[in-house]
């Protein structure tokens, strides 16, 4: 029997927005070393047009405060309303705001990267039991 | 000895991810900024070693020429490869920087990558004399 090559499960893609660069990139650099593809933006509007290019993307960690016209909470919104698989994690230094909830998960800030990792592992994997990603 | 790092410094999502992407399958560890200010605070934090920065001219304000001569101020070990759509842009990129000529874009990913390996290999070599 021929063995066939076994096909490389590609890893989730995780869309970070934050605009403060060094939380930005501690946090991208964990979820690379976990094994993540990791996309970096530092405005909700650039995460969208990211989207509306047709990139792929499994899961998006925002924080709610962002420069520009979109802020993490209308992104949240936005992606609730066109992109509804695609589950959408919320982060603030503020208290939670009321609706939160119906967007998506929500991590006070500061936040611990590990568990914040660990939470964003188990909602990829409610996503898709048993499916590489 | 750990992977050499690059700082990208590119305003635009679209343009920026595919870059840093591929430079980390060829082994990199890339960082990513959309501003020089915010590829300042990156360099000013000093808790990683960023062997290059390749930053877009026009990156904002301060601008990617700012960048650099402050790059070659106060990290003189650290080099920088300007990147600009405009040819007089790129002639003056180029005498800023250490090592000319500057990129002009849009990127060609696999000149960037040679870019960055000859940049390395020289400061390998001047290390090493």
């Amino acid at each position: 029997m021929v063995p066939q090559p076994q096909l490389r499960p590609r890893a989730a893609r995780i869309l970070v927005v934050e605009d403060e660069a060094l939380i930005r990139v501690l946090i991208a650099e964990e979820l690379r070393l976990e094994g993540f593809s990791v996309i970096e933006a530092d405005r909700a509007d650039d995460a969208l047009t990211y989207i509306k290019a047709g990139e792929q993307v499994d899961l998006v960690f925002s924080d709610i405060r962002t420069p520009g016209s979109l802020n993490g909470l209308q992104l949240a919104e936005a992606f609730r309303e066109k992109y509804p698989d695609i589950p959408v994690i919320l982060t603030s230094g503020n208290a939670l705001p009321r609706h939160v909830g119906i967007l998506g998960a929500f991590v006070s800030k500061p936040y611990d990267v590990t568990q914040t990792i660990a939470l964003m592992s188990s909602i990829l994997a409610q996503k898709s039991p048993g499916e590489p990603l | 000895m750990s992977d050499p790092c690059i700082l990208i410094v590119e305003q635009d999502l679209l343009v920026r991810t595919p870059l840093a992407e591929y430079l980390r399958e060829c082994g990199y560890l890339v960082l990513e900024a959309s501003s020089a200010g915010d590829a300042r605070a990156l360099l000013e934090d000093g808790s990683r070693r960023i062997d290059i920065v390749l930053a877009e001219v026009k990156s904002g304000e301060p601008s990617g020429f700012a960048l650099a001569s402050w790059v070659r101020t106060h990290l003189p070990n650290t080099q920088i490869v300007l990147a600009g759509t405009i040819a007089t842009a790129t002639e003056k990129a180029g005498d800023i920087c250490q090592e000319g000529p500057a990129l002009s874009k849009p990127y060609d990913h696999r000149l960037v990558l040679d870019h960055i390996q000859r940049l390395l290999a020289a400061r390998d070599r001047n290390d090493r004399t």
